[in-house]
């Protein structure tokens, strides 16, 4: 075999591996829960407009069932992710003649939004399973103030999974399935 | 350097032949008449590579190494569909061999882990049998294959078996009230209400989840139910709100909106055509997909029954705002047959935990959701 064969075959043998090697990372960016992780980029991506965020957030009434809209700002942010951040510990604070379907002692650990799916994954701290007020209609009020609210805000999120201390559960107090992310159910917002 | 190649080999033969005499493969073969399809399914304690030959009246699974099954011949009498499941051995590799009664379509299948399965859903094919073919069609007379079928196929089992779901218990306290009354308690009493009025009116089976203080997980009463071919799936608790002021009875069915949508799809995608479907379920989602569409085919009736058993509690407590909802409940999702879950009155409320302590007051509540399921029973055994 003459040397100029020997180095075509070289060539071959080195783009043969190229490609296997583009393929491989290819095929495992979309499987499974590698989907959920996040690229530094997608978490540090920038807002547009540095400027105040405003917000309509919705809020349970003590003698209603809907939700009524109020308009805040809720600061200037460099990231995206602390914007996700900023507009959910707003929600998880206590308000006069408003009802805050959340357990004392409840903070955000951390957001993230995962871009490919368009879900934004909110993990909480475990007060959520360990001092939460059992009852349907309870979970139901806490995770549609928050799905609603996010849904409603950012266009860009199409879906809210829970997370607790960076675990899955499934349920909160033993009702609604929170394994799987939630679309929002707009049927208790009243924007007036 | 091929001297140690060749050792290696030997090595590696040997370890497979040794791997294979420790740890033998054995399956299990289970099958389930639902309402609109059959379920078949081999269970292996550990995984196996597979090979699927489709017939006109059987299915040939050829598995790629010698498995472990009770009987050569597994007569299966109590399925519509299938007849008998054969086991033989050739090469060292198994092949399973499951006969049907008469023509059938594969409407999906899938792979399951943790322990491994591999199932199908097969239902009467409505095909016309080509051999038996009558003459008269290629004269142009009308065939009369479709309405014979469909006779077959949609007649449907009156209800026999009914499940009742006492939520909560055990440590599970379930939501408790100022009064200090518990949940867990009231669930069980109305559920054995329930059962004790059903059987002596209607004569029906009647199956609890639990008959005492006890902790059953959700995923386990769904199991029991469809373990226990129940055919009316109907959940019971007390409600709480942030609210203070929310009350009267509620009756949910479940909701596939609210999960994830575009995984169902990607598994509905999964299922569709033979080939592609036999795909190792490699991630937990797609497994609980899966599992999730247990209740999809049964959300019709299930609205039904709510709005039956939401009537017949309106009525009993004067509500008109509180109705039928939807939301994605663990303990329903996973239920194969039409399922509900009631909420009888918000504990959260002073009066209606004052409510929930007197005993003539649950009287009614279990007349109204045996009401409510009697009528159900009787619209479904008409339609």
């Amino acid at each position: 075999m003459n040397k100029k064969k020997i180095y075509f075959l070289i060539a071959i043998a080195f783009v043969f591996f190229i490609i296997v090697l583009i393929i491989f990372f290819k095929s495992s960016c979309y499987s499974g829960k590698k989907d959920l992780e996040l690229s530094k980029e997608e978490v540090q991506e920038k807002v547009e407009q540095i400027k105040p965020v405003k917000v309509k957030m919705f809020f349970l009434q003590r003698n209603s069932r809907y939700m009524k809209p109020f308009s805040y700002e809720i600061g200037i942010f460099k990231t995206r992710q602390d914007v996700y951040k900023a507009f959910i510990n707003e929600l998880l604070k206590s308000r006069e003649d408003c009802i805050t379907p959340i357990p004392e002692g409840l903070k955000l650990r951390s957001v993230f939004y995962v871009k490919k799916r368009k879900i934004l994954i909110v993990d909480f701290n475990e007060v959520l399973l360990n001092k939460f007020p059992v009852g349907t209609s309870s979970e139901l009020e806490f995770i549609y103030y928050f799905v609603d609210n996010i849904c409603y805000n950012f266009k860009e999120i199409k879906e809210v999974k829970f997370l607790v201390s960076g675990n899955e559960y499934k349920t909160i107090s033993g009702h609604i399935d929170i394994e799987n992310p939630f679309y929002p159910d707009y049927r208790y917002l009243r924007d007036e | 350097m091929l001297v140690f190649m060749k050792n290696r080999l030997i090595f590696l033969i040997l370890f497979i032949l040794i791997g294979d005499c420790l740890f033998p493969l054995s399956i299990n073969v289970r099958t389930f008449d639902h309402q609109n399809h059959t379920r078949l399914v081999f269970e292996g304690d550990n995984s196996f590579g597979f090979k699927i030959n489709n017939f006109k009246n059987s299915i040939e699974i050829e598995i790629n190494k010698i498995a472990n099954i009770k009987n050569r011949i597994t007569r299966i009498d109590d399925s519509k569909l299938i007849d008998r499941v054969v086991h033989s051995t050739k090469n060292n590799k198994s092949t399973l061999t499951v006969y049907f009664k008469s023509k059938f379509k594969v409407k999906r299948n899938f792979v399951l882990e943790k322990p491994f399965r591999v199932v199908f859903d097969v239902v009467k094919s409505e095909e016309p049998d080509r051999d038996l073919e009558p003459s008269e069609n290629k004269r142009g007379k009308q065939e009369p294959k479709e309405s014979n079928i469909k006779d077959e196929t949609s007649k449907k089992k009156a209800i026999e078996i009914i499940c009742i779901d006492p939520g909560h218990g055990g440590s599970d306290l379930g939501a408790v009230g100022r009064l200090k009354l518990m949940e867990k308690d009231i669930t069980l009493k109305v559920s054995r209400k329930v059962k004790k009025i059903i059987e002596s009116k209607l004569g029906l089976r009647v199956i609890t989840t639990r008959d005492k203080d006890v902790e059953v997980s959700l995923d386990s009463r769904a199991a029991m139910a469809n373990n226990q071919k129940a055919q009316v799936f109907v959940s019971i608790h007390v409600n709480s709100s942030f609210r203070g002021s929310a009350r009267g009875p509620e009756t949910y069915y479940v909701s596939l909106k609210a999960t994830d949508q575009e995984a169902f799809k990607l598994a509905e995608k999964e299922n569709s055509s033979l080939g592609e479907a036999f795909k190792t379920a490699e991630n937990d989602d797609l497994k609980m997909i899966l599992w999730n569409m247990a209740q999809s085919e049964y959300i019709k009736e299930s609205s039904k029954l709510a709005s039956f058993i939401q009537n017949e509690l309106n009525i009993l407590m004067h509500t008109k705002n509180r109705g039928v909802k939807q939301a994605p409940f663990r303990v329903l999702m996973r239920t194969a047959m039409p399922a509900v879950l009631i909420e009888i009155a918000f504990i959260s409320n002073f009066y209606e935990e004052k409510s929930l302590m007197d005993d003539s007051f649950l009287d009614k509540v279990a007349n109204a959701i045996y009401t409510g399921i009697s009528k159900f029973i009787y619209f479904y055994n008409n339609i």
